[in-house]
């Protein structure tokens, strides 16, 4: 658990971070979202001591982070940050193999993480263990920089907008790569993005920031239902605010399920149970189907989900 | 992305080595190839080529590059690999003409008389060696193959050059006369030039993480670096003198150890001085270019400054600091030849000698020793760096 309880940062006379608090409960993950200048990424510097904070407490677990050692600290906090930061001298295995090197692990131990930690990210270690970053896609390199901050399993991951410069179909996959290492490692996450659909998508609870103060704390639902300020609003958007709350609940939700699974004939159209409503929504409107079919991850059939229905309870 | 292919690349006509090939065939013809002396002082009579060599040897010159020219137009695949064969044992073979020439046309029973080196002779080495730059960087050979052609072209011409037909060469009997000065002025030199760039490194390293942990102190020391610099070089070598007389005069010590006004120790002082500003800049300049977000990465995940600096400054910045090293070296052999005027030693000596007695070879027997030196010192220096490099751009 992550505390921030009254935490000002003045760079000068300038304000940058203004008296907020936010607490980030254990195994979630928290969105800071807000325009550039907001004192998103300097509220994450904080925590990780890369900035010192003018006043106020920092507690992780507790604890404030001021009588810790920054060093240590920072070892059990993973750090993901734009443009990956990988080292261009290490190959892809050495810079994987960063904090558990500096934590002095036997070398098996380290070998045997970094060969894991690859497969867990989809890189094949065969392949591209021995490149060096320069030679890596985009997507891959950030693969690699996430993998880093993993690798000596820390308990706090702080990721400072790690997608921001890939494209947006790199971008969206390891959105979903990162929903599904969440599930298995279940991080405590702060995660700092100017981008709302992103923080939409993956937050447990977004803090919108503006002017170094926290403007609204809440899940994605509330934020999206009632938001809290006209500024809030306008960085939701207002008017397809519906839909975006429809890409927020499972298919699972409001389908009507068989009484049994039956197996699915080849060929037909449908979506699965954990695909969301607006995804549904947009398969039947384009091929003017007033219902579809809903597969399991076994990718058998069961049950349907209406175009009436997500209309009507979608929201 | 191109549309030729590679290998069509390597089959296009290409036109440096033409160029190189014809006006070396031009030159080697309108120059004189070489000079007999009939003693060291008085100037000789210029031969060319034909007169020179003869007529075989003329065939078998003008054969080896019309045979470059005309390989390197041909559409074939191969060609490169044949350029680079054709052109390495021509580069192998020359002293064989400088032989060839000394027993033409040096007279019997004058033991004085003397063959020495034309223009002729020059253009075609200088001229052969472009063309064989031009071939290894089209065939991108690797550093080991241009390490072994050189193995093997210098190999060879210290063989040709030890055996009895090269003794009339006039550099050969300068060198012949002294040869153990020479080796003690090839330690001397190495020993000045090595040492000034060893200590300078030492002392350029320490100065820029001076500048880098205090800034206020980089205008001072870059100000007084780049001052050392502006200074001529002669006069560097004689402002020390006086002072250095009046210490190792004060101090009995320093003067057993052999630090006087004149001689090693100003050279060396003068030589450190000029080592520092390029080492000093680019070693400064490639440790606070290392990227923000690599420092910021290494940092926020739990490096000390200590470790920063060691396992990500450094080995980023090492190969812009080597380039430092390697100008310096470069121009710190040049310099100490200058040294000699100060009673350094070093193949400056020899350059002075020469010049005071008039006798061109010596002098040459100063300068080309110099020249390898320092192309030797380039050469090694580049690939240390180029091998530093993190990595290729792409795979």
């Amino acid at each position: 658990m992550i505390e921030l309880k009254n935490v000002t940062r003045r760079f000068g006379d300038a304000v940058a971070v203004d008296n907020i608090n936010l607490t980030i409960e254990t195994g979630e993950v928290c969105v800071l979202v807000g325009s550039s200048g907001c004192g998103k990424s300097t509220t994450l510097r904080m925590i990780n001591r890369l900035l010192p904070r003018s006043s106020g407490e920092i507690l992780v677990d507790g604890e404030d982070i001021a009588t810790m050692n920054p060093q240590q600290l920072r070892l059990n906090m993973g750090y993901v940050i734009q443009g990956t930061g990988l080292f261009p001298h290490w190959t892809v295995a050495h810079n994987i193999a960063m904090v558990p090197r500096l934590l002095k692990w036997p070398k098996e131990r380290i070998d045997a993480r970094v060969e894991e930690l690859m497969t867990l990210l989809d890189l094949d270690p065969a392949t591209h263990a021995g490149k060096y970053p320069q030679q890596l896609s985009g997507g891959q390199a950030q693969r690699v920089g996430v993998a880093r901050a993993l690798a000596a399993d820390p308990n706090i991951l702080l990721m400072d907008e790690p997608f921001g410069a890939l494209d947006a179909i790199t971008r969206e996959n390891l959105q979903l790569e990162m929903l599904r290492i969440q599930q298995q490692v279940r991080k405590t996450t702060v995660f700092v993005t100017h981008d709302i659909d992103e923080a939409l998508k993956l937050a447990t609870r977004i803090a919108v920031m503006d002017q170094g103060r926290i403007l609204q704390h809440d899940t994605p639902e509330s934020i999206l239902r009632r938001p809290a300020s006209g500024f809030v609003e306008n960085l939701v958007g207002k008017q397809d605010r519906g839909l975006k709350l429809m890409s927020l609940r499972p298919v699972r939700d409001l389908m009507t399920r068989h009484g049994s699974p039956k197996p699915s004939e080849t060929g037909t159209e449908g979506v699965r149970e954990d695909d969301n409503l607006r995804l549904a929504l947009s398969i039947m409107l384009w091929q003017d189907l007033p219902q579809v079919a809903v597969f399991n991850a076994q990718g058998q059939e069961t049950g349907v989900i209406s175009r009436e229905r997500i209309i009507q309870e979608g929201t | 992305m191109s549309v030729i292919r590679p290998d069509s690349i390597r089959t296009l006509p290409n036109r440096v080595i033409p160029a190189l090939g014809l006006l070396a065939l031009a030159l080697v013809w309108l120059l004189d190839f070489g000079t007999i002396q009939p003693n060291r002082i008085v100037s000789g009579t210029g031969h060319g080529l034909l007169s020179a060599v003869g007529w075989a040897g003329a065939v078998g010159v003008t054969g080896s590059l019309s045979a470059c020219v005309v390989l390197s137009v041909l559409p074939m695949r191969q060609r490169y690999g044949m350029l680079l064969g054709l052109v390495g044992l021509s580069l192998a073979m020359l002293p064989l003409l400088l032989d060839v020439f000394a027993t033409r046309h040096l007279p019997e029973g004058s033991p004085y008389a003397r063959s020495s080196i034309g223009p002729g002779f020059w253009c075609l080495l200088f001229l052969l060696s472009l063309m064989m730059i031009e071939i290894l960087g089209r065939l991108r050979a690797d550093r080991w193959l241009q390490f072994l052609l050189l193995a093997v072209i210098v190999g060879s011409w210290l063989v040709l050059f030890r055996s009895d037909g090269l003794e009339s060469l006039s550099l050969v009997r300068e060198y012949n006369a002294r040869p153990d000065a020479f080796a003690q002025a090839l330690r001397a030199h190495l020993a000045l030039a090595f040492g000034a760039v060893g200590i300078g490194a030492g002392l350029a390293f320490v100065l820029a993480l001076k500048m880098i942990r205090s800034p206020a102190w980089q205008r001072p020391i870059l100000g007084a670096v780049s001052f050392l610099q502006t200074i001529p070089s002669l006069a560097v070598f004689g402002l020390l003198i006086a002072p250095l007389s009046a210490l190792s005069s004060a101090f009995p010590l320093l003067q057993s150890l052999g630090i006087r006004g004149i001689g090693w120790t100003p050279a060396l002082l003068a030589l450190i001085a000029y080592s520092l500003l390029p080492m000093v800049r680019n070693t400064f300049v490639a440790i606070t270019d290392v990227p923000e977000h690599l420092v910021d990465a290494g940092r926020g995940m739990g490096m000390t400054e200590r470790q920063l600096f060691f396992q990500v400054k450094l080995p980023l910045a090492l190969p812009v600091m080597i380039e430092g090293v390697r100008i310096t070296t470069i121009q710190a052999i040049g310099l100490t030849a200058v040294a000699a005027l100060i009673g350094a030693g070093g193949f400056g000596s020899f350059i002075f000698q020469g010049l005071g007695q008039a006798a061109m070879d010596l002098v040459l027997l100063g300068a080309l020793p110099t020249i390898a030196l320092a192309l030797l010192a380039d050469a090694l220096l580049t690939m240390l760096a180029a091998s530093l490099r993190p990595t290729p751009a792409t795979a």
